[in-house]
């Protein structure tokens, strides 16, 4: 069969390995100091002085423009990265690989575990979102925690809520396998449960794993941003009194999304857009990757249908 | 007995998710984890249920009845939420079913399934940046953040918070349309000479209907999931008003009165729209 060229795979895999690329450099990078604050300055504008304060547009000295408080808002993406990519590769990773263990565990099982079932199915029909929200918002606003505790309690947490959906999916997948006629070939020869998982169960599911972690990237980065738009950010959120304000410790996308949702209203609407901008690009080469892979794999079993 | 039985599981599940601050909080440098605390906070929600009142909650500085509140709050959320997903189903018949076979609406899917790899809350955030970047260059007022404007507008939260239901119900339906499409009774009742219309309602969409019931379900939990943020961004007076406190202030009552009017709210749209399908059946298929 005459293969095709996976534009989206190429694509997808370039941009994903890029993103890792800034996590890894963006805070060597970053033009300037994360303290550093555009000040108030005086400029000539045709032969008239005039008084020039922050928030300035995108210009040469900035790139991306300054928030209201004078930051360079490229730097505060750069900074903000390895937590939003690191964070978004790590939940995904313990999410499918405990997902997986439990769902095979169970769907092995010879009976139907009644107790999972009900998990699984009262959990589909809540947005992960809600119990996550109420989770962090005792201890994510103004904490005395070290940002880096307050990050290991965000994997922790949005990891093992994560999991009943990863796992159901595996188990869909292990039950089905496990009618098929090879495994009752390897039963009936003696294999042992282990055997079964590692050699009949497992390989099968190595691509739908491996798209599975992709997506769940993407379910992981919505759900940094709705958290975001709701005030809680990965890492902490500083809370000012008198204006009423929130801001990111970390910098992470998602926060700065959302600490700058309300300058969507104001004049300086590029302080908002920013990161808007950053945050779809990350998304969207973490779901072209997915559609890559995905059409990868469907030509890889595509079977041509008769009619 | 079982209904019973679920509403019970469902009332303990909304309090376990909203006992969420007082179980895991910080005390100084240290987390502290007890759930106990739920049972006390848990007990006297009961106790103040049994006096017949629901508690208060803060509004701004103002101390305010839950009870007074709770229903003009839940028939505007439920407005949003009968609406949108009304919409959603409507779109995804006429569209995903009816009109499918014409080429221009099955490349308007197409675009439609680039959109839906964006998050949602994203395409929401999205068109607010539009509406506002609209008002801007023409004066023209498509979204009212205040809530006791007078020109207040609905048709902007519906259309926003439809825009996740329709794009997943849609999808649901158009591929079932593909694989049913293929089955050998088309075939047959083509072949007999039986008109288009009459194939689409008598056979396809009769096959159709048991996984559009299915995932029915799935587009409400989506388009509530959803209708957290539209209420929040949009400043609509909804349920999530006593959920998410806009001046940090957490209130368990409210809190878990606000979740379980939500789920409440789905059960009775879930219900209404199958009883609208089953009316509209009797009109139209079943004549």
């Amino acid at each position: 069969m005459k293969k095709r060229f996976n534009l989206s795979l190429w694509l997808g895999s370039i941009f994903v390995f890029l993103l890792i690329v800034i996590a890894v450099a963006g805070p060597y990078l970053a033009p300037y100091d994360l303290e550093y604050q555009a000040k108030l300055r005086h400029e000539e504008i045709n032969g008239k002085q005039s008084m020039v304060s922050p928030p300035f547009p995108p210009s040469e000295d900035h790139l991306l423009g300054t928030d209201k408080w004078g930051y360079d808002l490229l730097t505060l993406l750069l900074h903000g990265a390895p937590y939003t990519v690191f964070i978004t590769l790590a939940v995904a990773f313990i999410r499918v690989l405990l997902g997986t263990w439990i769902g095979l565990y169970i769907g092995i099982q010879d009976k139907e575990q009644r107790w999972w079932m009900a998990i699984e199915n009262a959990w589909s029909y809540m947005p992960v979102f809600i119990p996550v929200y109420f989770l962090l918002k005792g201890i994510n606003i103004n904490s005395e925690l070290p940002t880096f505790t307050l990050v290991l309690l965000f994997i922790g947490l949005v990891s093992v809520l994560g999991i009943p959906s990863v796992a159901s999916s595996v188990r869909q997948k292990a039950e089905q396998i496990k009618e098929s006629q090879y495994v009752l070939a390897a039963i009936a020869l003696g294999a042992g449960r282990n055997q079964i998982v590692f050699r009949h169960i497992l390989p099968h599911l190595k691509e739908q794993l491996i798209i599975m972690m992709v997506t769940e990237m993407i379910a992981v980065m919505t759900l940094m941003g709705l958290l975001g738009i709701f005030d809680l950010f990965v890492g902490g959120t500083k809370m000012t009194f008198d204006p009423l304000l929130y801001h990111s410790i970390t910098h992470e996308w998602a926060g700065l999304l959302g600490s700058y949702r309300g300058f969507i209203y104001s004049n300086y609407t590029w302080i908002f857009l920013v990161p808007l901008g950053a945050f779809m690009i990350a998304i969207g080469s973490f779901s072209l990757l997915a559609k890559g892979l995905r059409d990868k794999f469907e030509q890889t079993y595509n079977r041509t249908p008769f009619i | 007995m079982t209904y019973v039985k679920q509403l019970l599981g469902m009332f303990f599940l909304v309090i376990a998710v909203c006992g969420g601050p007082f179980m895991l909080y910080t005390q100084k440098e240290e987390i502290v984890f007890e759930p106990g605390n739920i049972i006390v906070h848990t007990v006297y929600l009961i106790q103040q249920i049994a006096e017949g009142s629901l508690g208060t909650y803060y509004s701004g500085q103002t101390e305010r009845s839950i009870a007074e509140d709770i229903l003009p709050f839940a028939i505007s959320s439920f407005e949003l939420l009968f609406a949108s997903v009304s919409v959603a189903v409507v779109a995804s018949i006429i569209f995903g079913l009816l009109l499918q076979r014409f080429r221009i609406v099955r490349q308007f899917q197409k675009v439609l399934n680039l959109l839906a790899t964006i998050p949602d809350f994203i395409l929401i955030v999205v068109s607010i940046v539009g509406a506002v970047g609209f008002y801007k260059l023409t004066n023209i007022r498509i979204i009212t953040l205040s809530p006791v404007s007078d020109s207040e507008s609905t048709w902007f939260p519906i259309t926003l918070l439809s825009i996740g239901p329709t794009i997943f119900l849609m999808k649901v339906v158009s591929l079932k349309y593909a694989q049913i499409g293929g089955e050998d009774y088309i075939k047959t009742a083509l072949a007999k000479g039986m008109g288009i219309w009459h194939v689409l309602i008598h056979h396809v969409y009769k096959n159709i209907k048991p996984f559009l019931i299915a995932d029915l379900k799935k587009t409400i939990a989506i388009t509530v999931a959803n209708l957290f943020i539209v209420e929040y961004l949009l400043n609509v007076v909804g349920l999530t008003r006593f959920i998410f406190s806009k001046d940090g202030g957490y209130e368990f009552n409210a809190a878990v009165m606000g979740l379980l009017g939500i789920i409440l709210l789905s059960i009775l749209v879930y219900l209404l729209i199958r009883l609208i399908l089953y009316v509209i059946e009797r009109a139209v298929v079943y004549k």
